[in-house]
């Protein structure tokens, strides 16, 4: 395991080259260039904003204590962190694969794939946050407290995401379904997440249909096992609200992270020598 | 020279035949299974060991698994049984420009694929204009790679694997690559490799060639070791044992 940080502490050079490629590459003959990063969010943005918040009149509680109440701002603090999670999981679960030649050609750790394309979507993700900063200063938010601690966060959801793809990418390698099993759960998954409506929502059908199955455990605790919503929820208090996250939230979703990480370092090294001969 | 470059201690290589090839998780749930195979040993119980300083051939015919053996050497497939032991950084050179972005300039590729193969930022930076002068691009550096000629673009790659330097490098069948003007060169460079003390293992069907480069070779058929010793009389009886009846 040692040797393994070793030759990973080795590789980093080739880690920030992959990175820059792919950072580079992106982009490349296109008339707006990174622009099209902003872009994407952007439409987005305007999608929701008028199917939730002018058609199906969807109202998030104010920012408190910073008072803001712009719907579009509220909604991009939670979708901009699910985008990058969304993307560093589903094209780090195909990275193996895309890069089938180079895999079958040289040797190298091969979690470097994975782990530049978590660094490149990074990359793009902090552009975009920057972005958001400016918005949520022009709307009033006063964040600029808490900016060492969303730094954190953001590093800590890339650790989780992470994780999450080292998982998949190994499983893709193995059994091609997963890509489009994971089309389909990524879907469900940010419909179970808070990024398009207030959790506040939830509470009163959680509460008329009470306990399940005759235990003290109710609709909305289930829902809160999903660490991205209590992701999203942090954001919300730091970037909207202003305030501390709750403590509680914090520890789970710190303690998800390290351990979604060290699952899929521990099941990507257990099984990466065959990739060659099965891609 | 009884030090030991690579030492190759009784390695054998599996490889699954499918008769239901079947990468899905439908047949593994309804059957708790993967799917129905055989095993195929490509590699059985390979040992030898090349010396350091010496250029050192896998011979045999298709088929016979070398291939299999020299990517095993490159640590692409992990051997089910048995080890390999290096002693010094070892090289791989299967494919010429492995990881070029077709998008990127060929100075910027030059960068990425030097660290794929394991060299340092600063060794690529000491070592660019050798680089470039050897591959003979000079003129298209700061153009995408996409745009170059296919002799273009293996020449560059080949350059770039060349110049990584290390103790023992492995080579498949690159060395055909360009023209006779730069096959020259490379075969120069084999040479000045050999100067330097460092070891090459390669592969080649091209027994002339093999015969001129090579001290030692290891004859392979249908994974198994036939021979290894002197180039000369290995290959003179891997010939003969080819040859029609």
């Amino acid at each position: 395991m040692i040797q393994y940080f070793k030759d990973l502490l080795a590789a980093r050079e080739l880690l920030a080259n992959l990175t820059l490629r792919e950072v580079r590459g992106q982009y490349k003959r296109t008339i707006f260039g990174r622009l099209w990063s902003l872009l994407n969010p952007l439409a987005t943005m305007l999608v929701y904003t008028i199917v939730f918040a002018f058609i199906l009149r969807i109202q998030p509680d104010a920012g408190d204590p910073s008072g803001v109440d712009v719907f579009a701002v509220w909604l991009l603090c939670g979708l901009l962190p699910w985008a990058f999670f969304a993307s560093v999981v589903q094209t780090g679960m195909g990275s193996i694969i895309a890069n089938a030649g180079l895999v079958q050609k040289v040797y190298f750790p091969r979690i470097v794939l994975p782990l530049s394309l978590t660094g490149s979507i990074g990359i793009n993700w902090l552009f975009e946050m920057a972005v958001l900063g400016v918005v949520l200063l022009f709307v009033g938010s006063f964040f600029l407290p808490w900016v060492p601690l969303v730094l954190v966060m953001m590093v800590l959801l890339a650790v989780y995401a992470t994780g999450v793809a080292l998982v998949l990418a190994i499983a893709n390698v193995y059994f091609r379904d997963t890509q489009y099993l994971m089309g389909i759960v990524m879907q469900i998954w940010f419909y179970l997440t808070p990024v398009i409506y207030p959790v506040s929502l939830l509470k009163e059908p959680s509460e008329s249909v009470g306990g399940l199955l005759g235990t003290p455990i109710t609709v909305l605790d289930v829902y809160r096992l999903n660490p991205m919503e209590r992701y999203v929820e942090i954001m919300r208090n730091l970037l909207y609200d202003n305030r501390w996250p709750a403590v509680e939230d914090m520890g789970y979703f710190v303690a998800i992270a390290f351990l979604s990480l060290a699952i899929g370092v521990v099941v990507f090294r257990r099984f990466e020598n065959r990739m060659a001969e099965l891609i | 020279m009884s030090i030991h470059a690579v030492s190759v201690n009784s390695v054998s290589k599996k490889f699954r035949l499918y008769h239901e090839r079947n990468q899905s998780l439908k047949s593994a749930v309804l059957r708790r299974r993967r799917s129905v195979h055989e095993d195929f040993w490509a590699l059985q119980d390979i040992s030898f060991e090349v010396p350091e300083g010496s250029t050192f051939g896998l011979i045999g015919s298709n088929g016979s698994g070398k291939s299999t053996l020299l990517k095993c050497l490159a640590r692409i497939y992990t051997p089910e049984l048995g080890s390999i032991t290096y002693k010094g950084r070892i090289a791989a050179l299967l494919e010429v420009g492995s990881g070029f972005h077709p998008e990127l300039s060929g100075r910027e590729n030059i960068f990425l694929n030097g660290s794929i193969l394991g060299m340092s930022r600063k060794e690529i930076t000491r070592k660019f204009d050798e680089i470039v002068d050897f591959s003979g691009v000079e003129a298209f550096i700061d153009q995408p790679v996409k745009n170059y000629s296919s002799g273009m673009y293996v020449r560059l790659g080949f350059s770039v694997a060349i110049n990584v330097a290390p103790d023992i490098l492995v080579v498949d069948e690159v060395l055909a690559v360009g023209d006779a003007e730069f096959q020259d060169r490379c075969k120069q460079k084999f040479v000045q490799f050999r100067e330097e003390g460092k070891t090459v293992i390669l592969v080649s069907h091209a027994m002339d060639m093999v015969q001129d480069m090579c001290d030692q070779v290891a004859w392979l058929s249908h994974g198994k070791l036939v021979a290894t010793g002197e180039a000369r009389p290995t290959i003179a009886s891997y010939l003969k044992s080819v040859e029609p009846q």
